[in-house]
């Protein structure tokens, strides 16, 4: 479906709703908010780049990271090695794209990999607690405060999961049905 | 023990990695694990034949009574040491029958696997456990029979296997359980002392017949028996390992572990006997019927199980010694037999009997492994089989109303053992031939050192009977009978009765060896009685199940979901209606159409929206309208939940909406156009049955308002929340913290309905595909 005006208007409406699920996310333990509702903010936002752009375009946009690479010589030292390829692959990402010797190579983040990784956020958190011989999902806060987010503790981690996971099964819902 | 357990378990799921690594080196590091444990047990060994059982607990769910006990008194360690010893030449034999397998490493883990189950089996002290590492033993034997899984007849033979011995396994589980209950206690050393209680019990019948099925399905005894000659599909070394020398002896070693417990009544006594005669009989029949080296084998073996169990079902003393006795000999020999015919298999490419001959020029270790074990198993004289074959005469010629039965039955048995041992320890090997069969490849070191090394046991046990044999065998029999046994092993009991019957048996088996082309002529003959047998039942009963399963399949899951969610919902109302029909409370009305005056504006407004939405739904011809409606009447329930102070669900609620609208107009032009599909009458069906839930619903919530809420957890939630959950939005501390388990569960069927959509609309089914 093209229609320019929802075009034009999702591309500046991507980061905001981003940032507002997040916000919505870290709100959630004191005021109506949540993982749940958060990650449905955050789909919202792709699920509407795809309608305009189709799934592929989401993908390219979003969901790829393009890593520059050369493999490396005999005689160079490994970090300095190392030193090159995050240069190449963070600041100089523009004019190191075209240069004969890089190589190009994509990782795609599928969704069902933030659906996993979601659960494993989820699952991880009740851990911490049998780790430390309490039962399963037994909560653990830290004591200090930090803006926006509050207190970091399991639970909130626990809600970062939800986040990653509703974001993913919406992802691959719309992905599935949109790319038949 | 609990080390050498979980050691064997360790290197069990190393063994891929370690053929990775070590290549066709991989039988070294395990072949040394059953070997160490074998080491490590005999250490054990002064202390058990001493008089001391060792016992080890492991806690596991105590509140259950269920703990890893670990048990060793004589018959644990007399199968303890069979399992190891023979497990460390196995694993050295598969080494080099397996040579350059790619699956090597796989074979190894499923061999372990067993190995480590096998042993967990005859060390658990409690019930429970010993079950548990029954059901490991049947699923490695059905993967390890299922090893060659390219061929139709392995899959078969594989599923058969696990069919039947798991149908035992669920019996034995029910029956140890019975047991248990009657004994109070499911830990083995205490149930030992029980056994009167528990024969005496009211359970003791039911728990018995479900134990003897467990015992008598995994150890093919009469009518489970036909999956042991089938099992043979697997690869040689487990034939020998599991299938003649430990697995199938696991239903003798149960019911060898629960004489003291269950045994002694009539009941017993009876089934054992009988069971395991028309075993004996039918196995030894059997194998005069086959060509095929592991065919006969098999079936000579499920004869010697039978024998087994007959001797557990006399029970008497000299009974249980010729049992223990017995049971070394039949491994010891049987094992390296079953080596040998692979040894012949990996060589000639053939195991059929008529085509081998004169192999002793180009096999001579085999040959003479074999000679060995042939006359073991004959019964000749300077060998443990020959000990075992005069206790067991012995014992069957005991006073009893049976006596001459039994004594024919293994009689019989023992005619064509010695039979069996010509064809194979002389006849394939030493019978002078104008040809002897060709090879395909020089024997191996590798194959036939283990078989050596196993019949040569059995001949320097014979020959030394006092020497670590006797008290080993002893303290078996003693745990079997629960009271102190003094018997000595002796090779020559002197000229007697006994004697002249071994003579007699050895003459006659030589007669049947001679006539053997004779009696596998009439193999034919029977085929009108092997269509009655177990074995077609099983198919039978296999295919019926099946095609009963598609059929309950095709009339519950018809494949449309509004049926579905109808039965559903028709359930649901049918469960309400009825439970409020019995003893539900009365609606009191009255005062509630007065509270109907007290609706707000807003309320009101809300209403106008929903209901018209809803007609116009119902007859809107559109898919855009219908969609747009839907969303109508989302957001005006997403309105309720803001007006009556929820905003968390409301939030939820609006999203979903949108999302929803979203997805649908994303699909809206793929799909095709829209029909009526079904008759108006079957439409109004739905409606009907929609209003009827709704009128259910209404009603349930008008009566769950009559009364006031007085709610404990409401009133915990609102205080802790922010004490112990950190946070002031109750409900989501409710979500994230004090009921976490529930959202856990809840987003792991969201990820499993992600992956499901993905599977129902992308993998598509090709056509002839089975659904």
């Amino acid at each position: 479906m093209k229609t320019v005006i929802l075009a034009v208007a999702i591309r500046i409406l991507i980061p905001i709703f981003i940032i507002f699920s997040v916000y919505t996310l870290f709100r959630g333990h004191n005021h109506p908010g949540g993982g749940f509702i958060g990650g449905l903010i955050g789909a919202i936002a792709f699920v509407f780049h795809t309608m305009t752009h189709g799934p592929q375009q989401t993908v390219d946009t979003f969901l790829k990271i393009n890593l520059y690479g050369y493999p490396r010589q005999p005689n160079q030292s490994r970090s300095l090695y190392l030193m090159r390829m995050m240069r190449v692959n963070v600041w100089r990402r523009r004019k190191m794209a075209h240069h004969p010797e890089i190589k190009e190579r994509m990782i795609r983040v599928e969704p069902i990999y933030i659906i996993a990784t979601g659960l494993l956020l989820a699952a991880g958190s009740g851990v911490v607690g049998l780790v430390f011989g309490q039962p399963f999902m037994h909560a653990y806060w830290a004591d200090f405060y930090i803006p926006i987010i509050g207190k970091p503790g399991t639970p909130i981690l626990f809600d970062i999961g939800v986040y990653l996971l509703v974001i993913g099964v919406v992802l691959k819902i719309t992905f599935v049905m949109s790319e038949e | 023990m609990f080390l050498a357990i979980l050691a064997g378990f360790l290197l069990a799921f190393a063994a891929p990695m370690l053929y990775r690594w070590l290549g066709k080196w991989v039988y070294v590091p395990m072949a040394l694990l059953p070997l160490s444990i074998f080491i490590y047990l005999l250490t054990l060994a002064p202390a058990v034949l001493g008089g001391n059982n060792l016992g080890e607990v492991q806690q596991w769910a105590p509140s259950l009574n269920i703990n890893l006990h670990f048990f060793l008194d004589g018959l644990s360690l007399l199968f303890a040491l069979l399992i190891t010893g023979f497990g460390t030449l196995i694993m050295i034999y598969a080494g080099g029958y397996l040579k350059g397998h790619p699956l090597l490493g796989r074979f190894y883990l499923y061999l372990t696997l067993f190995m480590t189950a096998m042993l967990g089996l005859v060390l658990a002290g409690n019930i429970i456990s010993l079950f548990i590492f029954w059901e490991l033993t049947s699923i490695s034997s059905y993967l390890l029979i299922g090893f060659g899984h390219d061929k139709e007849t392995s899959r078969s033979s594989a599923l058969q296997a696990l069919l039947v011995t798991g149908l035992g396994g669920l019996a034995l589980m029910a029956g140890l359980i019975l047991v248990g209950m009657a004994g109070e206690t499911y830990t083995l050393s205490e149930l030992l002392e029980r056994g009167h209680v528990v024969t005496q019990h009211a359970l003791y019948l039911p728990a018995l017949v479900l134990i003897l099925l467990g015992a008598f399905t995994k150890s093919a005894q009469f009518p489970f028996h036909f999956w042991l000659p089938n099992a043979m599909a697997a690869p040689t070394p487990v034939s020998a390992y599991l299938h003649s020398a430990t697995m199938v002896k696991a239903g003798v070693y149960l019911l060898a572990r629960l004489t003291p417990v269950m045994g002694g009544t009539d009941e017993w006594q009876y089934t054992l006997m009988l069971i395991g005669g028309i075993t004996t009989i039918l196995g030894a029949l059997l194998a005069t019927q086959h060509v095929d080296l592991k065919a006969i084998l098999a079936y000579t073996t499920i004869s010697a199980l039978g024998l087994l169990v007959t001797m557990t079902g006399i029970g008497t003393a000299p009974a249980l010694e010729a049992m223990v006795v017995f049971l070394l000999a039949h491994a010891l020999y049987k094992g390296t037999f079953f080596l040998v015919a692979g040894n012949v298999d990996h060589a000639t490419g053939t195991r059929d009997l008529t085509q081998l001959t004169g192999l002793s020029g180009s096999m001579r270790f085999t040959a003479i492994a074999a000679l060995l074990a042939g006359m073991s198993m004959a019964g000749l004289l300077p060998f443990f089989g020959f000990i075992g074959k005069e206790l067991v005469y012995e014992a069957t010629l005991e006073e009893s109303p049976f006596r001459w039965m039994l004594f024919a039955v293994s009689f019989f048995s023992g005619m064509v053992f010695v039979a069996v041992a010509i064809a194979i320890g002389y006849g394939v090997f030493w019978r002078r031939a104008v040809k002897a069969t060709p090879l395909q490849h020089p024997d191996k070191a590798m194959l036939y050192l283990p078989p050596v090394i196993l019949a040569s046991t059995g001949l320097v046990f014979g020959l030394l009977p006092g020497f670590f044999v006797t008290p080993l065998l002893r303290r078996a029999a003693e745990a079997m009978l629960g009271v102190e046994q003094v018997f000595e092993l002796a090779l020559w009991h002197g000229f007697n009765l006994v004697l002249g019957l071994s003579l007699l048996t050895v003459a006659l088996g030589y007669v049947v060896y001679r006539f053997s082309n004779r009696l596998l002529s009439y193999a034919n003959r029977f085929n009108g009685i092997y269509r009655l047998g177990p074995a077609n039942l099983y198919q039978l009963s296999l295919k019926g199940f099946l095609a009963g399963a598609t059929k309950i399949t095709a009339a519950i899951q018809n494949g449309y979901l509004r049926s579905y969610i109808a039965a559903i919902i028709t359930a649901h109302i049918a469960l309400i209606v009825l439970s409020l029909w019995k003893d539900g409370p009365r609606l009191e009305l009255t005062n509630r159409l007065q509270e109907l005056s007290q609706l707000r504006m807003y309320e009101v407004v809300l209403l106008l929206m929903i209901v018209p939405a809803l007609i116009f739904l119902f007859k809107s011809r559109s898919r855009l309208t219908s969609i747009a409606v839907m969303g109508i009447i989302g957001y005006s329930m997403a309105l309720f939940y803001i007006l009556f102070g929820a905003p968390d669900v409301a939030a939820t609620q609006l999203l979903i909406e949108t999302l929803t609208v979203v997805i649908f107009v994303l699909i809206l032009h793929k799909l095709p156009a829209f029909r009526y599909l079904s008759h108006a009458s079957e439409r109004y069906k739905y409606v009907l049955l929609s209003l009827a839930f709704g009128a259910m619903m209404t009603y349930v919530i008008l009566i769950v308002k009559q009364y006031p809420l007085d709610s404990q957890l409401k009133a915990y939630y609102g205080e802790n929340s922010y004490l112990l959950g950190q946070g002031r939005n109750i409900v989501n501390v409710i979500l994230v913290d004090f009921r976490a388990l529930d959202t856990l569960g809840e987003i792991v069927v969201l990820a499993v309905a992600a992956i499901g959509i993905l599977a129902m609309l992308k993998l598509r089914m090709q056509k002839g595909d089975k659904p």
